[in-house]
């Protein structure tokens, strides 16, 4: 939202502060300005000038004028402008003043030298008319008629969410006399509205979207440009100036807060106004020329033909202002905050009016707007007559709100000491009634425009005697710390373990989105369906929730494959699992992955070592290989009995060089728990230990031998190693040996020779029986 | 006569072992002089026809000479085996700029170590450190948090929603939520995590983004509690005092509510242009926790208080570090990442 300085010290008495320090009040006080900004500097310079003579310049289009710029003379300068003809009253721009940032001068223009520039409106900032030269009236040398320097504070919409009145000037206004401490002016005068008869009767039948309904009708009204001292102000608040009627709407909004909408009263169908909801289906054409089909939720403004406006959000087309409007039907009024809201939002049509009535606006406020656009139609439109009174239909007004503020109560809130008169002051100074009924106890009434949304509860009220003070006299106090340990959090103490883990073997951490795309999905053999869709998706790269961390590490190795011919990375992050009728199942996985630009083995085994730090004892179990894996390097990892991921290499397809990747669901390694602990008493005697070797088959698993090998060695085994393996002469083709290292003890003596050779007499003999040849 | 030829022989032995060049020369000497068949062995075979008073004086000189011999011998030798060990040692020369073998440490992402600080500056402090999935329903994401449907607060966070109908966080939030069922009052905890907001991603603006919402909920909490917290917080976040201000700001959940600035760290408030010659720098939404909020989670806001923050995690690590844009951050670009 745009504020005008001017127009704030318009309406404040007295009021000195430079539009720096407005700011800063304003910031400290009420709402977080974004910056201040001059502008119209260049009305300090500016005046009208009369054109009195244009020439050709041949083959160009722009052409030679001579100008009555009334005390500073006769001038030429050089304009392209269509309009630009004997007898205009125009805007002269004299050289050397600054326009926008830039420095207007004497130069030459194809060979006539011009001295300074005629403006159009939209150079000069009354509106955005670029097509020619501004057309204004009265006398050459005059100021342009009440268009001086200003500076624009500009406050940021969020933080006005809850402050319906701040979405004015008045509102405004109103805070920095407060803060100030000066007079506030109220510019609306409803003394000059007559309540008696309106020639047009207005009705609504949903009171509760609909508080209140005000209108009045003009007559002998004459559409034109509004006078530029009107359209400088809109045009700086960042409204668009387009005729007298409309602006004088636009401007009260800006100075109310206050959305208003003038219909063309020969154009409306009836002698009645009727505010109804929306049927089924109903359609309008707006004034911005589309068209929108309504629903029953929407309201509508309706003449005796149908709908003329969609409530608080755009006019009717039909029933628009237009140059030949005659008469005037000039609407006031005030609707339900979330139902505008949610027809703006089903329509996607933000208006400066929707803006203003979802902040829940004052219905108080309908018959000030009136006013104030009596006032002001009186000035920009001459001759434009009143007919009869206000048209007013509302429904019963709410209560008063009325709030008790113990004093005890709001100084512990704020944590410091406060004088009660101090307090009754600042509530006052904002327009609160006071009383006291009893000692300590204030009873607090709000006044109608802060009791819309903004003010309920004595809560609210501590903000605005904290805000008052200013939060800078509070001093801080150190609150009472527990004297017991938080509770533990078993999740985060395990990830913040495996990160340390992890990174210390050499891995790199990267974060990844929470979504991927159908493809992606699809890729990775995952059923689109299946997943968590987002439903508002900023692209179809990120339309699905991740079920899989894997796609985003393999996007990884892409990327980083282009930089680096080897490296590791992991992550860990949640997998998220749509279940019907419930929040998705969020399962953190780590996933780790080692990239080598190689076509040699690849590091298999390193991931697999880091799968043996992360879970001490996993073991591997040769699976069936997705899609993306390559068919013969995929595994299942089992850990204490469960199966909590994979590992497995990327086929080569996926991947140029080699990536394993290791897949871990941290869900059920933190449903497993620490693994328990126990000492076993450290044996006193000497082992023994000696060599095997078993001839297998090519693809037999070593792990598989070396569990025949546990089994057969019995209870005085105490590790069992393997050594090494061998392929080649002498061994048939399609045979390997491999080699293990048994040791074997016992805990209550020192192995006899005879004991060791019965034990590895036994797992041979086992080894044979089970069909193996043993080399010995 | 013998003891003069003894003397001779001594004399050039002693020579020898001194001119000795190699432990091989040496040993040759060591033969020729003091073994079985040596030059003194040969002397000491002819004392049979000496005196016997003859016998004992030359006997004990020629021991002595021997003796004599053989330290010096020894000492060669000694002389030796230290070149020897010296050669070696040079010879042992290592590069030893030449690069470190096996795997480069990995890092923790920046995210993951301002995330880690802060959990342990809470934890000292006795706060419970809460998780909050990234899937929320619209309940405790907006209305518990008193944002009903059609408010126009919803719009402060633009919302990624799922198809079924429940949204990505769009902030840490409503773990209060769920730290007020879980816990009860008196409640003192902190949520750290991933929030969602729909935006387009450029240098500045990220969808998916890291805040810390922090809560404290126990009897009389006032404004003064809830500036000294922050103080604490930001002094051991950025390792030194930090100038705050405190001013109005809107957030539903809080009432009052209240944006904290801190004093530019860059221009000591001079005014520059992180802080947009403004010498305030905003970073820390938050306020006392509003009595619906309290009552929405099953607390007596009439018996408890509390106060609530929320801290950009992601703004925090580009302070820090200086990140002048965002996106690196989710990019897995190592070229980032291996600089944390």
């Amino acid at each position: 939202m745009k504020f005008s300085y001017n127009w704030i010290r318009e309406l404040v008495d007295g009021l000195d502060a430079s539009p720096a320090d407005l700011m800063r009040l304003i910031t400290i006080k009420t709402a977080e300005c974004e910056g201040v900004e001059e502008t119209g500097g260049h009305f300090a310079s500016v005046v009208k000038a009369r054109v009195l003579s244009v020439e050709s310049m041949g083959e160009s289009h722009n052409r030679k004028a001579t100008i009555d710029a009334g005390g500073l003379g006769k001038r030429t300068v050089v304009c392209g402008a269509p309009n630009c003809r004997p007898g205009l009253i125009t805007a002269y721009v004299p050289a050397g003043t600054s326009l926008d940032g830039k420095q207007i001068g004497r130069r030459v223009v194809e060979g006539v030298e011009s001295d300074g520039m005629l403006a159009s409106g939209a150079e000069i900032g009354l509106n955005r008319d670029h097509e020619g030269i501004v057309e204004l009236e009265g006398a050459p040398g005059e100021p342009v008629d009440g268009c001086v320097p200003d500076a624009i504070i500009e406050v940021d919409n969020k933080s006005l969410t809850h402050r319906p009145d701040l979405w004015g000037h008045h509102g405004m206004a109103r805070e920095v006399a407060a803060i100030t401490g000066s007079r506030l002016r109220e510019p609306a005068d409803c003394s000059r509205i007559d309540k008696t008869s309106s020639p047009i009767n207005v009705s609504i039948e949903n009171f509760e979207l609909c508080p209140r309904y005000s209108a009045l009708v003009f007559e002998n009204v004459n559409v034109r440009p509004s006078p530029p001292w009107l359209q400088y102000r809109l045009q700086a608040v960042g409204l668009n100036p387009i005729n007298n009627i409309v602006d004088v709407t636009n401007y009260v909004m800006a100075e109310l807060a206050q959305p208003m909408h003038a219909f063309d009263a020969d154009k409306l169908t009836g002698g009645a106004i009727v505010v109804r909801n929306a049927r089924e289906g109903e359609t309008i054409a707006a004034l911005n020329g589309e068209s929108y089909a309504l629903t029953p939720a929407a309201l509508l403004i309706t003449d005796a033909q149908g709908p003329i406006a969609i409530a608080g959000v755009i006019g009717g087309m039909d029933s628009s202002i237009s140059g030949s409007t005659t008469r005037i039907v000039l609407e006031s009024a005030c609707f339900h905050a979330a139902c505008i809201r949610r027809t703006s939002s089903r329509l996607k049509l933000r208006t400066d009016a929707s803006m203003r009535f979802e902040k829940s606006q004052d219905p108080v406020n309908t018959e000030r707007g009136l006013a104030r656009a009596l006032e002001l139609l009186m000035m920009v439109s001459p001759g434009i007559r009143l007919v009869g009174g206000m048209a007013d239909c509302a429904a019963s007004p709410k209560p008063r709100t009325v709030i008790d503020l113990p004093m005890d109560w709001l100084r512990r809130k704020l944590g410091r000491e406060i004088e009660q008169s101090e307090v009754v002051r600042i509530l006052k100074a904002l327009m609160f009634v006071v009383d006291e009924p009893e000692p300590g106890l204030l009873r607090v009434t709000v006044p109608s425009w802060r009791a819309t949304k903004d003010i309920s509860i004595k809560d609210d009220l501590v903000e605005e005697v904290g805000r008052m003070i200013g939060y800078a006299t509070i001093t801080p106090i150190a609150p009472a710390t527990p004297t017991t340990p938080p509770p533990a959090n078993a999740r985060r103490k395990l990830h913040r373990e495996l990160r340390q883990l992890v990174s210390a073997q050499g891995f790199d951490e990267v974060y990844n989105y929470s979504f991927f795309s159908e493809d992606a999905a699809r890729r990775f053999g995952l059923d689109p369906a299946a997943h968590c869709a987002v439903a508002n998706p900023i692209s179809t790269e990120q339309s699905l929730m991740r079920m899989s961390l894997v796609p985003g590490i393999w996007r990884n190795i892409q990327d980083n494959a282009r930089h680096f011919g080897e490296f590791r990375i992991f992550e860990i992050g949640s997998e998220i699992h749509k279940q019907d009728g419930d929040l998705p199942n969020e399962i953190p996985h780590l996933v780790a992955a080692v990239f080598q630009h190689t076509k040699e083995t690849g590091p298999f085994y390193e991931i697999k070592r880091l799968a043996e730090c992360v879970l001490p004892g996993c073991v591997p179990q040769p699976s069936a290989a997705r899609d993306f894996e390559h068919p013969s390097r995929a595994a299942e990892l089992a850990w204490r009995g469960k199966t909590v991921g994979r590992v497995f290499e990327f086929h080569p397809q996926m991947v140029e060089g080699r990536a394993v990747v290791l897949d871990i669901d941290l869900g059920v390694v933190e449903e497993l728990g620490p693994e328990g602990k126990r000492y076993r008493p450290i044996r006193r005697f000497p082992s023994s230990a000696f060599d095997l070797s078993v001839i297998a088959a090519r693809r037999a698993l070593s792990g598989d031998l070396e569990t025949a090998l546990r089994r057969l060695a019995g209870p005085m085994l105490e590790s069992i190693e393997f050594l090494r393996q061998y392929e080649g002469e002498p061994l048939a083709a399609g045979e390997k040996s491999v080699s293990f290292r048994l040791t074997i003890a016992s805990s209550d003596h020192t192995l006899s020779n005879e004991e060791t050779t019965a034990v590895r007499d036994a797992v041979i003999q086992g080894m044979r029986e089970l069909g193996f040849e043993m080399r010995v | 006569m013998l003891e003069t030829q003894l003397e001779t022989l001594a004399g050039t032995v002693r020579a020898r072992i001194l001119a000795a060049q190699t432990p091989d020369e040496l040993e040759a000497v060591r033969v020729e002089a003091l073994g079985r068949k040596g030059t003194i062995a040969d002397i000491s075979k002819g004392m049979g026809k000496l005196a016997p008073e003859e016998k004992a004086r030359i006997g004990k000189l020629l021991n002595t000479t021997k003796t004599g011999l053989e330290s010096a011998l020894a000492e060669r030798q000694q002389e030796f085996a230290a070149a020897a060990l010296r050669a070696r040692l040079d010879a042992e020369w290592l590069d030893v700029t030449l690069p470190a073998a096996g795997t480069r440490p990995g890092s923790l992402h920046p995210l993951t170590q301002i995330q880690q600080e802060l959990e342990d500056l809470f934890t000292s402090m006795g706060v419970a450190v809460l998780d909050g999935p990234e899937v929320e329903s619209e309940y405790n994401n907006f209305d518990a948090l008193n944002i009903p449907a059609d408010h126009p607060a919803r719009d402060m966070q633009d919302t990624f929603w799922l198809s079924a109908g429940q949204c990505l966080r769009t902030h840490t939030s409503p773990v209060q939520v769920r730290g007020m069922a879980r816990l009860g009052p008196p409640l003192l905890m902190i949520a750290p995590g991933r929030v969602f907001r729909n935006e387009e991603v450029d240098p500045s603006h990220e969808h998916t983004f890291y805040q810390l919402e922090g809560m404290m909920v126990d009897r009389d909490v006032s404004i003064a509690h809830m500036l000294f917290f922050m103080k604490t917080l930001l002094k051991h976040i950025f390792r030194r005092d930090v100038t705050v201000r405190l001013r109005p700001g809107y957030f539903p959940f809080v009432e009052p509510g209240f944006e904290l600035d801190i004093q530019c760290l860059i221009c000591n408030g001079e005014g520059c242009p992180v802080c947009k010659q403004s010498g305030w720098v905003e970073l820390l939404p938050c306020g006392l926790v509003h009595p619906n909020v309290l009552r929405m989670g099953g607390i007596d806001p009439e018996q408890w208080g509390g106060f609530a923050f929320g801290l950009g995690l992601t703004r925090l690590v580009m302070m820090r570090y200086g990140i002048d844009d965002i996106r690196y951050l989710q990019s897995g670009d190592l070229r980032f990442l291996r600089q944390f």
